[in-house]
């Protein structure tokens, strides 16, 4: 997140780059607020769950569609509505700066080398 | 299709070699068994099934050396870090065939009703090791430093952990002839291609968001997975999905402004999917979320059956690897 940090406190687990934004708050709508809020902490606390599951390091990488779309699902069961990719990473840059993470080494051993590609190989699965 | 118990041959034939697994065979001869010891199995970079701890794990072979007992082949657990990977003998090692995925399948199924009582099982419903990392995870010893090496744990079989994607047998049918016709009559297709991996790709969309009857913004999940398979094979084409024959040509198309999507049309697209399970393992996905991805997968694989006559060239319109020029070929 650009803008500096805040006077909030750094959280555990959060990147140095991202401090966590206060959620909007208004004094004359206080159970709102609360309920607002909860609803807030809900939806971090599942973000953080699913983060567990696939690691944002891992939406750097080839295989960051299919990272978010896990992301996606996950959210859309735990809280019982759609989630668009763009409003994911919307939710992950409270926490993350996704642009200063490095790929994962393992994606680099997958097609680290090229291999042509031979019929023995591609029809392994053939039936005879 | 032959049945060989001797490596694979370099030749790129499109014939299938199924091979036995004769160690299992109660009525080994003699020679049987010096053939199989004597002679290179399997081959470098070779897929294999390997047994360790009683289990079976799909591994990859590096390296192959013969001495005094035998050929042994150093092998890499896919999957696994790479601390894990060793020599091994022929006996331990298995072909990756749908037989022996079958047999890896219920041997590991066996094992772990077996040792069921031991282990909790993991948020994706696989066993888990009896020490994880903090993150969580799935448990794997990617995850783990402090997992003992003896292999108590349980793994997921390989094939669980691999995408069930059944190429249909019409679809297969162009892979067999592209590679007769690429690999042994030195042909090449003409590229550009129309319709594009990119074409075809947006064509299903919007079959998918007539078919669902959906808005189009309803529609994210499944872009986001094509998306994904658009990034896949822009990655893995000039790795993984070209016959040698086809490099050249590659090199001189493909510039910073053009990617292999935009190129290469439906015929390299469905070379991806027959790599698709295990680049997918790599991504880490849910086992709920997986079993929704297949869905999508297999509907697309349909969907390319359907209108194979559009998105596939019946007739070869091919260019010719040596004189470069273009020439129907029926």
């Amino acid at each position: 997140m650009e803008g500096g940090k805040d006077k909030e406190d750094e959280q555990d687990g959060v990147s140095v780059h991202s401090p966590c934004k206060a959620p909007p708050s208004s004094a004359s709508s206080l159970p709102k607020f609360f309920a607002g809020e909860q609803q807030e902490v809900e939806l971090e606390l599942r973000l953080l769950e699913a983060l567990e599951i696939y690691p944002p390091v891992k939406l750097r990488g080839m295989h960051r569609h299919f990272v978010l779309y896990g992301l996606m699902e996950f959210l859309q069961k735990s809280l019982d509505r759609q989630f668009s990719p763009d409003e994911v990473l919307q939710l992950l840059d409270r926490f993350y700066n996704l642009e200063v993470l490095k790929p994962d080494d393992e994606e680099i051993d997958i097609l680290n080398h090229e291999e042509d590609l031979l019929a023995t190989k591609l029809f392994c699965q053939e039936e005879p | 299709m032959g049945s060989s118990n001797t490596a694979l041959s370099d030749d790129d034939s499109a014939t299938v070699t199924k091979t036995d697994s004769d160690s299992d065979s109660a009525t080994e001869t003699d020679e049987e068994i010096c053939n199989r010891y004597d002679t290179c199995l399997f081959r470098e970079d070779e897929k294999v099934l390997a047994y360790h701890s009683r289990f079976i794990y799909l591994a990859k072979v590096l390296k192959c050396e013969k001495r005094s007992n035998g050929w042994h082949y150093f092998v890499h657990y896919l999957g696994w870090k790479k601390n894990w990977d060793e020599w091994v003998g022929v006996d331990r090692l298995m072909k990756f065939t749908e037989e022996n995925l079958q047999k890896q399948e219920a041997i590991n199924k066996k094992l772990k009703e077996e040792r069921k009582g031991e282990f909790r099982t993991s948020k994706r419903g696989t066993s888990l090791v009896s020490m994880r990392h903090p993150k969580g995870s799935r448990g794997k010893k990617r995850n783990s430093d402090s997992i003992c090496k003896d292999k108590q744990t349980v793994p997921s079989d390989s094939s669980e952990k691999l995408v069930n994607i059944r190429i249909p047998l019409t679809l297969k049918k162009h892979l067999i002839n592209d590679c007769e016709f690429i690999t042994h009559l030195g042909k090449l297709f003409i590229l550009p291609r129309t319709p594009s991996v990119e074409d075809i790709l947006k064509m299903y969309l919007d079959y998918r968001y007539k078919k669902d009857n959906i808005m189009a913004s309803s529609c994210n999940a499944v872009r986001e997975i094509f998306k994904g398979i658009c990034a896949y094979f822009n990655k893995a084409l000039p790795v993984i999905l070209l016959y040698k024959s086809e490099r050249k040509q590659y090199r001189c198309i493909i510039t910073e402004d053009l990617r292999p999507s935009m190129v290469y049309g439906a015929e390299h697209l469905l070379r991806l999917f027959v790599k698709l399970p295990e680049l997918l393992m790599r991504a880490d996905i849910e086992q709920k979320t997986l079993l929704e991805l297949q869905k999508n997968l297999v509907d697309f694989l349909k969907f390319l059956q359907k209108n194979q006559n559009a998105l596939f060239r019946s007739i070869y319109h091919v260019e010719d690897v040596e004189t470069s020029t273009s020439k129907p070929d029926i």
